[in-house]
């Protein structure tokens, strides 16, 4: 609010013409903020050309009769922050420009619904974080052009049907963090305008299959923190349906064909559920879907089909039962640029040949026994690969050879022997501890950006720790005889860390057999 | 030596504060009211607001209340990708701001909507 130069000086505290009052702070354009300052009455001596007024913050515990009758031309009323627990069925009237109400932060039990009556022009109306326990029949009635309705963070035990019946152009609504505990069918049937739903944080145990039947618009639905069991069906009759939230309920499995009606979903929120059971065709045909993430489905054995949701972008399945990638998985998702399919039960790896946006692939904790040639050919926007924690004996010679732009690779505790470098050139961090058949030196030549390493055993880091210029000439040759006495072994200036570091007790030559 | 910053307390604090800090105003708010960071230079000062500030929306939940930025065309909205008002220069229809109106609809620059 930009502050109007003979309004401002007045309301420092000395008598005003008109135009606004001592304890307002007015705007040429017809603002008037009176928030904050303690007040216990509306402030009196506004002009009546005030279109916008701000009470919020004070001390107001009713609003009287008529007690905005000077203000014909208000469009914005906020009187949210004071204790208001009465208003009175006539203290709004003439308020028939009225665009925004804002009642919320108050001590309402009820809707005030006699005094909203003749708000013909209302278009937003704020009543969320009251006491309101129940919603007369005619809360809404009068208010034709309602189109954004704030009820949440109340005390309301059911959705309230029928003062929502006639609202057909509202397009907003929030019932959230009330005690709402299920939705019968046909709750929101004339709603025909609604595009955003949130019913977030209720206690909502079981919708009707056809408790969404009308909302032929609505694109937003939030159902987060409830206690449903069962996977809401009803969601079929939404056609429009964009953003999708049920995670943190009781959701045990998603059927088959879960989301066959909703194309248009780009997300869907649905961590925190005790999935067991995900249909192999729930997630088919969602073009638009960017990212998915499902962890934990526990009893889930097949990997979900995922044709024609070509805009994937990012895909977390863990912690299931799944054994294998389908062969074709890259032909649809070609945009895909982060996978984690980490504790699974894989087995076998399909080429990711087709990935070829994939960034971060993480399959730790899998059942994973070798790495062909084919697996990650032509992968050039690889950078972070996981493979720890599986039982990969054997990883082909040119296995890496494309991962130009790898730079973290995790092999550790596999059963390795030997590891193929060729095509590292980028490689910073390489983790092979708890590959305990790994016994001979690696060769540092070919990892050439390598800053970070951790080993098996100690005596392989002499090849990596930084030259030291204090190292006295003995230690200089034991180091070289640690490696078949290597005339030129390269000596690494640059700052290197790698574990477990050669010490007193483990020293570079490696005594065969005994080291631990 | 580390420059002591000024502990936590609950007197003093302004107006819907439930603690509050010297330096950075507001850290925990009085029930059912919004936290919302404003910026002071460097630093971050919390403030209690009963409605968020233009360009924000509130997000409700049981143990916190945030101020949240809407999308970046949006002057007001109900969450971060249904509008209320418009910045200049589009039009509001159905909670999108839009530069040119759908067919059948025709822009109004008092309403700041397709009409």
């Amino acid at each position: 609010l930009c502050v109007g130069g003979q309004a401002a000086a007045a309301g420092e505290g000395q008598s005003t013409p008109a135009t606004c009052s001592p304890l307002c702070r007015c705007d040429e354009d017809g603002g008037a903020d009176c928030s904050g300052r303690g007040l216990t009455s509306v402030p009196t001596g506004l002009s009546a050309f005030t279109y916008y007024l701000d009470i919020s913050m004070n001390n107001i515990t009713e609003l009287p009769a008529n007690v905005f009758r000077n203000l014909p031309y208000l469009e914005e009323l906020r009187l949210a922050g004071n204790d208001l627990a009465f208003i009175h069925p006539e203290a709004l009237s003439g308020l028939h420009q009225l665009k925004v109400l804002m009642l919320q932060n108050n001590q309402l039990k009820t809707v005030p619904s006699a005094a909203l009556k003749n708000l013909n022009a209302l278009q937003s109306l704020r009543l969320d974080a009251n006491h309101i326990t129940s919603v007369p029949e005619d809360s809404f009635e009068g208010l034709q052009q309602l189109r954004h309705l704030w009820l949440d963070d109340n005390s309301l035990t059911e959705v309230p049907i029928s003062p929502l019946q006639h609202q057909s152009n509202l397009q907003a609504l929030t019932l959230a963090l009330n005690r709402i505990t299920h939705i019968p069918d046909n709750a929101f049937a004339n709603l025909s305008s609604l595009v955003v739903l949130h019913l977030h944080n209720n206690r909502i145990q079981e919708i009707g299959k056809n408790c969404f039947n009308g909302l032929d618009n609505l694109e937003t639905l939030d159902l987060n923190f409830n206690n449903l069991k069962i996977f809401p069906e009803a969601i079929q009759m939404l056609p429009k349906l964009k953003e999708l939230g049920f995670h943190s309920n009781n959701i045990a499995s998603i059927p088959e064909g879960a989301f066959c009606r909703n194309s248009l979903l780009r997300t869907i929120h649905l961590f925190d559920n005790p999935l067991s059971f995900v249909g192999t065709t729930a997630f088919q045909n969602l073009s638009d879907l960017h990212s998915l993430m499902l962890r934990g489905a526990s009893m889930m054995q097949d990997f979900p089909s995922l044709t024609g949701t070509i805009n994937l972008e990012s895909l977390t399945l863990t912690g299931t039962k799944i054994r294998s990638i389908p062969a074709d998985l890259c032909e649809d998702l070609t945009v895909l640029r982060t996978v984690d399919l980490s504790y699974n039960d894989i087995e076998d790896l399909p080429s990711f040949q087709g990935c070829v946006r994939l960034q971060d692939i993480n399959l730790q904790h899998n059942q994973i026994k070798q790495i062909d040639r084919g697996t990650f050919q032509g992968m050039t926007s690889l950078r972070v690969l996981d493979l720890s924690r599986n039982q990969i004996k054997f990883i082909h010679r040119d296995a890496f050879l494309s991962l130009s732009a790898l730079t973290n690779l995790d092999l550790s505790l596999n059963s390795l022997a030997s590891v193929p470098t060729a095509g590292l050139s980028a490689l910073n961090q390489l983790k092979l501890t708890g590959n305990m058949e790994l016994r001979n030196g690696l060769m540092s030549k070919t990892l050439p950006k390598l800053r970070s390493i951790t080993v098996p055993y100690a005596y392989q880091c002499c090849a990596f720790v930084a030259y030291d210029s204090a190292v006295n000439p003995a230690e200089d040759d034991e180091r070289r005889n640690a490696f078949g006495g290597e005339e030129d072994m390269e000596r690494i200036p640059m700052v290197m860390h790698c574990s477990p570091l050669p010490g007193a007790f483990k020293p570079c030559e490696h005594l065969l057999g005994s080291w631990m | 030596g580390n420059k002591q910053v000024s502990g936590v307390s609950s007197q003093g604090c302004q107006g819907g504060c439930q603690t509050c800090s010297v330096y950075n105003g507001c850290l925990t708010c009085k029930p059912k009211l919004f936290i919302h960071l404003e910026r002071d230079g460097m630093r971050q000062i919390g403030v209690c607001l009963a409605s968020c500030p233009n360009g924000f929306y509130g997000t409700r939940s049981p143990d916190r209340n945030d101020c949240i930025k809407c999308g970046s065309e949006c002057d007001s909205c109900f969450n971060r990708n249904f509008c209320l008002r418009c910045r200049a220069g589009s039009y509001l229809h159905k909670g999108k701001c839009m530069e040119s109106c759908p067919d059948g609809l025709v822009p109004s620059d008092t309403k700041k909507e397709c009409v």
